[in-house]
């Protein structure tokens, strides 16, 4: 007997019995909508998150810190020692490092990252952010080529800025996209958003707020520190930019940490003035390196060169290094626990349908008893009998699978749609929260087989060692 | 001399056997020998078959009468492969069946008998020409050769305009046309038939005793049936044995015997 006419037989057998056929079907779509479904959730935000990683260039990123002091190998007592030492054993980042960096073959781009907290006021709104220092080159590099309003500076000693739109957005902005219209989600109907055309921001002053050290009123009056009136010796400078550009909308997947909310000229940030500490390198080794760089930014050709470049700039420049990729594989391990819980629900559906099979099919044999004891007298086979009632499950499970994916897909689509119309903050871009990848598909088409064949066999057993004198006999 | 002569003898006696035991195998068919049936019902034992011997010539029109219960079923399917005797042997074709494997048994059952039952047992969901067609997918023919080849029987037994009516459409006579159509699908050597006409009115009936004729006339099918009804079965068969509590009673050869070659 051959497989197609076995698979012929099952079908033919299933479509004379076809309500049974399809509620015993349906229970299995169930199971496969459930299951796909909700893993695809899990693998569709995993690839938004590795997309953001891919769009960013964060795989092939590294963020370099001065010196390499092994803080876990510190001991309580060693703290002084390694306050005392610091200035002297760190490397510090200056240009000279910068430009060795930048002489590694496999290093596309290296600059060095400068960020500072200030205020910006626009429109007669104050928002506190973080200004970023980025250099002209830049311009070409993600996430700074996606300028979706407006233009780049021309030079790095430019007085064009350029804000994230959400950052115009926490200041209560909403800037209008022809293209792609910005919904409110329902909590945030309520609130008071000024919408605006792109070119009323556009060229507009931008005022920067910095804080300052005030040396004079130190100077002046030291004696105030301990007094009646203690005030610290800082004083607010503000300067003026015009507003160059507006960034694209950037889905909640987007890693915020190469870029602050406004971007400026490298140079022109430099020339702010600003109090030296953004972070606690800077706070302890102010005194000896305050023309170092707090961090250099390094973006790597190839990630094959990851690893050799990592291994230089530690070993042979003793550079800290910290690959933004490494927080990824944190990142995937979440989801692969997130993967297991919604698949294992998804399972149990699955498994419950199995049994829905086992009932059905044990039902069918019985029904069939006379059937079989006719099939055995004209020479059927145990073997031949049994691989009847197998496909006959197997057909189940397959169309099981094939018609609870397009289910989940369906219920993906449906949720999708909710997703983003009603609860995604306003001005995200439409993202699609469920992925199906080839290996779910099929997958899932080759674990409801699985579990069909599973829940035919003992049926097809039984089915296979009726005694055909009994049979025959039986009504 | 005497050596010579013995030695001659020997050569003759065992020569003779020797074409005699020839001759046997491709005249007889069916070898019983001692067969024991016993069924077990809770502590009773039965013994459906009784320490049967006889022998079938192929070709022969075999009826076996007898009383309900005087194990005639019993031995059909144990000669047709369904069941496994107690004790004894059946050699079909020159072959010991009685010791045969599960799937050894569905290999005779497909390939050298075809079983006709009084209650037809076609399957009802199938059409007539499906049902034909079964039999030769446990064989494996192909799919043309097998359709063409259904066709064909089904036209051979007269029902070549009905091939796509279901049993439930179809005359008990035509039903039973379609389960001899059937038996013939795997051109088997021989016919068991569990009366067949047991459940037809006596037109119809002699229509299906004509065909069951002319399987064994006009094919040389050796036939097996079990009848009630002894003239028929006289007039018609080359043999009749009579069964009683699982013991032949009667064995009688009629005056059509002499017409088997």
């Amino acid at each position: 007997m051959r497989l197609n006419d076995l698979i012929l037989l099952g079908f033919s057998n299933l479509w004379n019995t076809k309500l049974r056929t399809i509620l015993t079907t349906l229970g299995v779509v169930i199971g496969i909508g459930a299951l796909s479904s909700m893993v695809s959730f899990g693998t569709g935000m995993e690839k938004n998150i590795t997309e953001t990683f891919k769009e960013n260039e964060l795989f092939t990123s590294l963020h370099v810190t001065p010196g390499k002091i092994d803080l876990e190998g510190l001991s309580e007592g060693d703290i002084s020692g390694l306050i005392g030492s610091v200035g002297s054993s760190r490397t510090i980042l200056d240009d000279s490092v910068l430009k060795k960096i930048r002489r590694i073959e496999e290093v596309e781009i290296a600059y060095p990252e400068f960020t500072f907290e200030a205020k910006i006021r626009l429109f007669d709104k104050e928002q506190e952010i973080s200004a970023a220092g980025i250099p002209f080159e830049m311009k070409h590099y993600p996430p700074f080529n996606r300028i979706r309003f407006g233009s780049f500076f021309e030079h790095d000693s430019s007085a064009v800025v350029l804000v994230r739109w959400e950052t115009l957005k926490r200041m209560k902005i909403l800037v209008e996209d022809p293209e792609d219209p910005v919904r409110l989600n329902f909590q945030e109907e309520d609130q008071n958003y000024i919408i605006l055309p792109p070119d009323s921001i556009l060229g507009k002053p931008i005022y920067l707020k910095t804080a300052v050290m005030d040396y004079s009123s130190m100077m002046l009056n030291p004696m105030q520190l301990l007094g009646g009136n203690p005030r610290l010796p800082v004083s607010e400078k503000t300067s003026v930019f015009i507003i160059g550009g507006i960034f694209k909308r950037e889905s909640q997947f987007s890693n915020t940490q190469v870029k602050g909310d406004v971007i400026l000229p490298f140079r022109t940030a430099k020339k702010i003035p600003k109090l030296g500490i953004t972070n606690i390198w800077d706070a302890i080794g102010s005194g000896s390196d305050q023309d170092g760089y707090g961090s250099i930014y390094v973006r790597v050709k190839n990630v094959e060169n990851m690893d050799g470049v990592i291994k230089e700039l530690k070993e042979e420049m003793g550079l800290n290094v910290f690959a933004i990729a490494d927080q990824l594989k944190e990142i995937k391990q979440g989801f692969l626990i997130l993967d297991g819980i919604l698949g294992a629900i998804g399972t149990i559906a699955l498994i419950v349908a199995g049994l829905g099979i086992v009932n059905t099919m044990v039902m069918s044999i019985l029904e069939r008893t006379r059937e079989i004891g006719i099939m055995k007298a004209i020479g059927g086979s145990e073997k031949q009998i049994m691989w009847i009632f197998f496909v006959e499950a197997g057909t189940i499970g397959f169309l099981g699978a094939i018609f609870g994916l397009i289910l989940g897909w369906l219920v993906t689509v449906l949720a999708n749609q909710v997703a983003n119309t009603k609860f995604l903050p306003a001005g995200d871009p439409a993202v699609n929260f469920f992925y199906f990848p080839v290996w779910l598909i099929l997958g899932a088409v080759a674990f409801s087989i699985i579990v069909s064949l599973t829940a035919g066999l003992y049926p097809a057993i039984r089915a296979a060692g009726i005694d055909p004198v009994k049979a025959l006999r039986h009504d | 001399m005497l050596h010579f002569g013995l030695i001659l003898f020997i050569i003759i006696f065992f020569g003779y056997n020797l074409k005699r035991i020839t001759i046997l195998q491709i005249v007889v068919i069916i070898q019983i020998k001692d067969l024991v049936k016993i069924y077990r019902k809770g502590e009773i034992e039965i013994s459906a078959v009784d320490h049967l011997s006889f022998s079938v010539k192929k070709g022969t029109f075999l009826s076996i009468v007898g009383r309900s219960g005087s194990g005639k079923s019993t031995l059909l399917n144990l000669v047709g492969g369904l069941d496994t005797p107690t004790s004894g042997s059946i050699v079909f074709d020159g072959k010991d069946i009685s010791g045969l494997s599960r799937s050894e048994l569905a290999f005779h059952r497909r390939y050298r008998v075809g079983m006709i039952f009084q209650s037809f047992n076609l399957i009802y969901s199938r059409n007539a020409l499906d049902n034909v067609i079964l039999a030769m997918i446990f064989s494996g023919i192909s799919k043309k050769d097998r359709k063409e080849r259904a066709i064909r029987l089904l036209k051979q037994v007269g029902l070549g305009d009905r091939i796509f009516h279901r049993p439930d459409e179809l005359s008990g006579g035509e039903t039973q046309r379609v389960a001899i159509a059937r038996a013939l699908a795997n051109d088997p050597e021989v016919i068991l038939a569990d009366e067949p006409t047991g459940n037809l009115d006596s037109l119809t009936a002699a229509e299906i005793m004509d065909l069951l004729i002319e399987l064994n006339q006009k094919l040389g099918k050796t036939v097996l049936m079990i009848t009630h009804e002894q003239q028929m079965a006289q007039k018609i068969s080359h043999r009749v044995i009579r069964l009683l509590d699982g013991k032949v009673v009667d064995d009688i050869m009629t005056d059509k015997i002499n017409e088997i070659e």
